[in-house]
């Protein structure tokens, strides 16, 4: 009964985000310079009649709150984001539907890789704190954090691209390529700098949070207990330590999904990775605001369940925070 | 965002370290003189800039040849148009520290201002902002600062200059403080919590002060060096929000950043040329800025939280 409270609070919390978004960019739609009535008031010679009739057709005679807003909303859950500007009026979910998979691909392979070796880095210099190895890891880890992601990617592409010629500079395939298995081994190629990028961009943030974790963990009674019960010391770290430790870098890795995104975009425009960053600048430069508006709404709602999935998965790895809340 | 979270857990005590007090004993440790000395040395540049390098070189003034490596004459090389990279790396620091510091002052005041109401007013109102302060937390703020920055552009209009600074870069930080207020907000929420319970606060509303009496005269004070410890960290994430925007082509061209430098840098196709030079200045300075920033940040931290640890 508490849990399917606690479960229905999330959900309802997920909920209200998604609406709060979907309130903001309504409200970003009225802001938006080149509404149709707008554009034609800059020309003199069109009459007001004429721009009273577009004022009808497009609905904005009507009051902006509740009508337009309640078509506004109806029409996005719905399903229809509007029409972009730079692709001829083709709608804007398939501009956008598209681009998701290859953007998919490389954050996806990215923050697994990064969660990966960062909770290995942080593990190994959170257990040797003090030590040398515990220096440069961490050492390593800030500087990693600190690089924007997009300038990493140039130098990664400088490096093993342009100097070493291992990789491909950019694109997703080679024009003319091969077909079948050597196709995706193409495919990989391409993907092989970008995803490169956005893990060790990653891995800095979770390593540094994992070692602090662990730092905190080893102070517990509980491996105290396990030392004087005599474990061996990976038994204690993996069976013992992890498992708490782990906790905060779940949390962290579903928080950041937004950041993490942020981040990509601008490293598909360094690798010409054509996903929805590479869109995203083209929608830029030609002002697409609907094409912008249907990405920034799509990532929203990918970034809200993302969140709500890990606070299910976080209820299950920790019985504490569902009784903790129900209390 | 961790070291903040510790922050918070000892509330109560943190104002004991005053302001003065603070840069002394953050200049005992190496790790935070070096950092400061980094810092100090790209505030100067960015305060003289020409003193240092001369007027900024344009694509009329600049004289050397296109794409030139590091040399004696241009110790950092040169870029597609022949400007020097040292010269525009410097010149540089000015647009990206003004407009970083800038971004971080709205951040502040708008994740102090709702913090501090929220915790003391708690109730709905606090429920109610915090909501918000949450939806910022997960939302890919980065993308709407891109929507943002451009709508705001056409509806103020990008030609005019304030106090020397371009309305373009002006639209850059209006929109990062709009985007990045909410774990400030939060930070400073539960600092207020447990100072509103404190007895020298309820004293002050015993005697009748009207609660925007209380918040500046009794809450702020006290949250200061919160906001201080914060603000190092905000500074770092605002630059690198600016120089993100700025790469994809928000920046201003009359007045580059760090970030339109590296913008510049790709669409003139560097990495493929192998042209590494025009990478590193520009990239390395965000690089030095941040760390910096951050090893302050986790000194101060460090010492807050030593602090809390010997007065208890």
């Amino acid at each position: 009964m508490k849990l399917r409270g606690w479960l229905l609070g999330r959900v309802g919390g997920a909920l209200a985000t998604i609406l709060m978004v979907l309130l903001l960019n309504f409200v970003l739609f009225r802001l938006m310079p080149g509404s149709p009535d707008r554009t034609l008031a800059r020309n003199p010679r069109v009459s007001a009649e004429a721009i009273a009739a577009a004022r009808v057709r497009w609905g904005l005679d009507k009051p902006l709150f509740p009508d337009q807003l309640v078509a506004y909303v109806g029409a996005t859950l719905s399903g229809d984001f509007g029409y972009s500007v730079k692709y001829g009026g083709r709608e804007v979910t398939s501009v956008i539907g598209e681009k998701i998979a290859p953007t998919l691909l490389i954050v996806g392979l990215g923050e697994i890789i990064a969660l990966a070796a960062g909770i290995a880095l942080g593990a190994w210099t959170g257990w040797r704190r003090g030590k040398f190895g515990d220096r440069v890891g961490t050492l390593s880890a800030l500087i990693l954090y600190s690089m924007p992601y997009f300038w990493l990617g140039m130098l990664l592409v400088t490096l093993f691209a342009t100097t070493l010629g291992w990789l491909p500079t950019s694109g997703i395939s080679t024009p003319g390529g091969p077909g079948g298995v050597a196709g995706i081994v193409d495919l990989l190629r391409h993907a092989a700098l970008p995803i490169a990028t956005i893990a060790l961009g990653l891995i800095g943030q979770y390593a540094i949070l994992l070692r602090s974790s662990v730092a905190e963990a080893l102070r517990e009674g509980y491996v105290l207990t396990a030392r004087a019960k005599g474990l061996r010391d990976d038994r204690i770290l993996r069976g013992h330590i992890l498992p708490n430790a782990l906790l905060p870098t779940v949390t962290l890795a579903a928080l950041n999904a937004g950041y993490v995104i942020g981040g990509a975009l601008t490293v598909e425009i360094v690798f010409s990775w054509p996903g929805l960053g590479l869109l995203t600048q083209e929608a830029l430069q030609s002002r697409d605001y609907p094409v912008l508006q249907g990405i920034f709404l799509l990532l929203s709602i990918s970034v809200v369940v993302a969140n709500l999935l890990a606070d299910l998965l976080y209820s299950r790895l920790d019985p504490r925070v569902r009784h903790g809340a129900a209390r | 965002m961790s070291g903040n979270a510790k922050l918070s857990v000892g509330g109560r005590i943190l104002n004991r370290v005053s302001g003065g007090n603070l840069l002394l004993l953050l200049l005992r440790r190496w790790d935070a003189r070096v950092a400061l000395a980094i810092l100090t040395l790209l505030a100067l540049s960015g305060i003289a800039p020409g003193l240092f390098v001369g007027p900024l070189q344009t694509a009329t003034t600049a004289e050397a040849a296109p794409l030139l490596p590091p040399s004696g004459a241009h110790l950092f090389g040169t870029d597609d148009l022949g400007r020097d990279l040292l010269n525009l790396t410097v010149h540089g620091a000015r647009i990206s520290l003004v407009v970083g510091a800038l971004s971080a002052v709205i951040t502040l005041l708008l994740g102090g201002g709702i913090g501090m109401i929220a915790g003391y007013r708690g109730g709905r109102t606090d429920a109610l902002l915090m909501r918000i302060a949450d939806t910022f937390l997960i939302l890919p703020t980065f993308v709407l600062a891109l929507i943002l920055a451009p709508i705001l552009r056409e509806l103020i209009g990008d030609q005019t200059e304030i106090l020397g600074i371009r309305t373009t870069l002006l639209t850059i930080v209006a929109v990062i403080g709009v985007t990045s207020w909410s774990s400030t907000a939060r930070i400073v929420r539960s600092q207020t919590l447990s100072l509103r319970e404190r007895t020298f606060v309820e004293r002050a509303r015993l005697v009748g002060l009207s609660p925007m009496r209380i918040i500046a005269r009794h809450i702020f004070p006290n949250i200061r060096t919160v906001l201080v410890a914060n603000g190092i960290v905000v500074i770092a994430g605002s630059i690198l929000t600016e120089s993100t925007l700025s790469f994809i082509g928000l920046g201003d061209p009359f007045q580059p950043s760090w970030g339109t430098i590296l913008g510049n840098a790709q669409s003139a196709a560097a990495p493929s040329l192998g042209a590494w030079w025009f990478i590193m200045a520009p990239g390395g300075a965000i690089l030095f800025t941040v760390i910096a920033c951050t090893i302050v940040g986790n000194a101060i931290d460090e010492l807050l939280d030593r602090d809390v640890r010997v007065r208890r």
